[in-house]
């Protein structure tokens, strides 16, 4: 067989574990039969550094073009392997890998058994090396500015973390002034600060520095490009501006809504929502002016909201300070985890804020202006007590922002079952959207306290700086491609792209055809499947390289 | 063709390298055993999987085929477990139809930390396909 193929393979016993079931000399010779295996080499320790050194030096002696490491999972270190293979002046995508640890010694008690099947392993990996495709990396430049949308604590705190790591950032609000939910709250638990000395301390912050460009009264309204260079079209005031951004940070919060309808109830001037509640607070200077006996009820909507648990317990205990009155909260179990919380609500029941907890939610009763609340304590065996009040607070739920509909569906975001902004994945990648080089930062997305958001800030802060470190940054040119010439223009793929990754592009002047956008493709290969014209190839997982794979299935293992 | 008894079927298993591939690999961290005779192909997504693929799988001679993915809401790529489930139960009909039996492909949802799932997929697919005989195809 000539095919002017050299393959190189590397072999590894795993510090001598595996050589225990099979014999790996054996399978050298086995494979030195084929005709295109050039080389076969055995070693102990392929992720050790002697020994990639070794195969460095094999791989340019030998003149190897291919290279296939049977050895661990690939998940462990086929990113090591590229390394070095690249390092050896062989294209990095020339690479295949059979996972003969994990995924088959490690799991097939059976010796005999195990070996045949390493055997076909190693086969289907050498069978696989023949179709691949090198893939070529380029640079290219990026636009280093940074747009965050949204002023509260989260969006200030996000453009001044981006200001450190000196990108020019623009923050834009759609309110008149900046600090949005914060200017609500009458304090912070547990720090010693005021919400609005805390907020002063970050806007002088803002203000101070030179990269950092406030718009207030301004909406985002439409953004074309992708990753690196996007252009955003904004309203300021009654002008529209357009400008280039390399990245785009939501950091919109999120609304609040009062679950007044569960109650049966209509807000009056003894019923009042913690925002309402908050305005008394704040506005109230006298003692006198605060009600004698207060009742909070949280827990009723199934949603266990740490802003909403945050503020009740903050508030029972300001009352309970500043007034010395009857403060009773009403809670189903109040299991919510914070940074502090547990300290506050020990904190709450030292100073004498009554906690009463319920299964079945209280009924509420309004007699001559009165209120009075009749609540089964379920530590109490289910004893029926009726309480009377000043003044019931209501708990409020939070709601996704009002705009999040419009702008998901024009920059093509996820948006979860509740309507807030998707995470592309909660657990690796909490902070990134599904599209490359737009982020989510705070409540715009999940259900966070202060010190959580902050660190939310920096994270999506960190992530765009990721993106945006140089200003030329490497890309892999043309993993997945779409060949111009079978492209139909169907926009299948277009539609079907879940990272919004192709865009339209004309040749020559004259024919449309998709094209695949090399920084914001994050290789899943679905269009290449859904492609009726077999158009898009995906180079490190072609339909030939899959399709090799199954050449030896007429083997038995 | 063999006695049933000793019929070891080949099956294949396409799975996700986010999920179901590193499931595989954790049960053999984990050593919890399952048949040799499954194959497992690593894709980038679950949605990388053709027809086209499953249908070549049956041609060299496959007598089952998985699809292991992500769980649904939790797909890397937002939507590729989806499509590979739909894919995968059109098929089932598909097969059916031109005299194989649909239920020799399945799609399996996993996490990667979930080894043990990983095998008792492998084992119960195993069970069914030497319940069913070698395929027609063969």
């Amino acid at each position: 067989m000539d095919n002017g193929l050299r393959l190189g393979v590397f072999l590894c016993d795993c510090g001598g574990t595996l050589s225990k079931a099979i014999d790996f000399s054996a399978i050298k010779a086995e494979l030195e039969k084929i005709s295109d295996v050039t080389y076969v080499s055995i070693s102990h320790d392929l992720c050790l550094e002697r020994a990639r050194k070794v195969m460095q030096e094999d791989i340019k002696d030998k003149g190897i073009n291919r290279v296939v490491v049977a050895a661990c999972s690939p998940e462990l270190h086929e990113n090591g392997f590229m390394n070095i293979i690249q390092a050896a002046g062989v294209n990095r995508y020339l690479l295949s890998m059979a996972n003969i640890r994990e995924q088959c010694f490690w799991a097939h008690p059976d010796k005999g058994k195990a070996a045949k099947k390493a055997m076909n392993q190693i086969g289907t990996a050498i069978d696989r090396a023949r179709f691949l495709e090198p893939v070529e990396q380029t640079k290219i430049s990026v636009n280093r500015d940074v747009l965050v949308i949204g002023g509260g604590i989260t969006g200030i705190a996000t453009v001044i973390e981006l200001s450190n790591l000196n990108l020019k950032t623009t923050l834009i609000e759609k309110k008149t002034a900046l600090g949005g939910k914060l200017n609500q709250f009458a304090n912070l638990y547990p720090v010693r600060v005021t919400p609005g000395e805390l907020l002063a301390a970050k806007l002088k912050q803002v203000t101070e520095r030179q990269n950092i460009d406030v718009l207030t009264s301004a909406e985002l309204i439409d953004v074309s490009g992708q990753a690196g260079n996007f252009t955003a079209k904004i309203r300021s005031g009654k002008k529209e501006l357009v400008r280039n951004f390399g990245a785009i940070i939501f950091a919109t919060g999120c609304d609040s809504q009062s679950p007044g309808q569960i109650y049966g109830l209509e807000p009056s001037n003894n019923i009042v929502t913690q925002s309402q509640l908050e305005e008394m607070i704040k506005s109230s200077s006298k003692v006198e002016e605060i009600p004698q006996s207060i009742c909070f009820i949280t827990d009723t909507s199934d949603k266990h909201s740490r802003v909403s648990s945050f503020s009740v317990l903050e508030n029972a205990l300001g009352i309970k300070e500043k007034s010395g009155g009857e403060v009773c909260v009403l809670c189903q179990s109040l299991q919510i985890d914070g940074a502090g919380l547990e300290r506050l609500y020990r904190d709450c029941r030292n100073k004498g804020v009554l906690f009463i907890k319920f299964d079945i939610p209280p009924k509420i009763l309004k007699q001559d202006g009165e209120i009075r609340i009749e609540v089964e304590d379920v530590l109490m065996s289910g004893e029926r007590l009726t309480l009377s009040c000043d003044l019931l607070v209501v708990e409020e739920t939070s709601m996704p922002p009002l705009d999040s509909k419009v702008l998901s569906s024009t920059l093509n975001i996820g948006l979860d079952a509740r309507g807030f902004y998707q995470e592309n994945n909660v657990h690796l990648y909490p902070v990134a959207s599904n599209r490359e080089g737009i982020f989510f930062a705070g409540n715009c997305h999940a259900d966070l306290d202060l010190m959580r958001a902050l660190t939310e800030a920096s994270n999506a802060a960190l992530s765009a700086y990721q993106l945006l470190a140089q200003e030329k940054i490497t890309v892999e040119a043309e993993k997945t491609m779409v060949d111009p010439d079978k492209c139909r223009f169907c926009l299948t793929c277009i539609r079907a792209c879940p990272h919004h990754a192709i865009q339209e592009f004309r040749v020559n002047h004259e024919k449309m055809v998709a094209q695949i956008v090399d920084l914001a493709c994050q290789g899943c290969g679905i269009c290449a499947v859904v492609c009726p014209a077999k158009a898009i190839k995906s180079k490190d997982w072609s339909d030939e390289q899959i399709l090799a794979e199954l050449e030896l299935l007429g083997e038995h293992v | 063709m063999k006695a049933k008894g000793a019929f070891s079927p080949d099956i294949i298993a396409f799975c996700c390298a986010q999920s179901a591939y590193q499931a595989a690999d954790t049960a053999g961290s984990m050593r919890i055993p399952y048949p040799e005779n499954i194959r497992v192909i690593r894709v980038p997504c679950a949605g990388r999987v053709d027809v086209l693929h499953i249908l070549r799988a049956f041609e060299k001679g496959a007598d089952g085929v998985l699809v292991l993915g992500c769980h649904e809401e939790a797909c890397r790529h937002l939507s590729g477990n989806v499509r590979a489930k739909n894919r995968v139960q059109k098929l089932n009909t598909l097969l059916q139809e031109v005299g194989i039996d649909g239920e020799r492909v399945e799609m399996f949802t996993l996490a990667p930390n979930q080894g043990f799932r990983f095998a008792r997929i492998a084992n119960e697919i195993n069970e069914r396909i030497k319940e069913l005989g070698p395929s027609p195809v063969k």
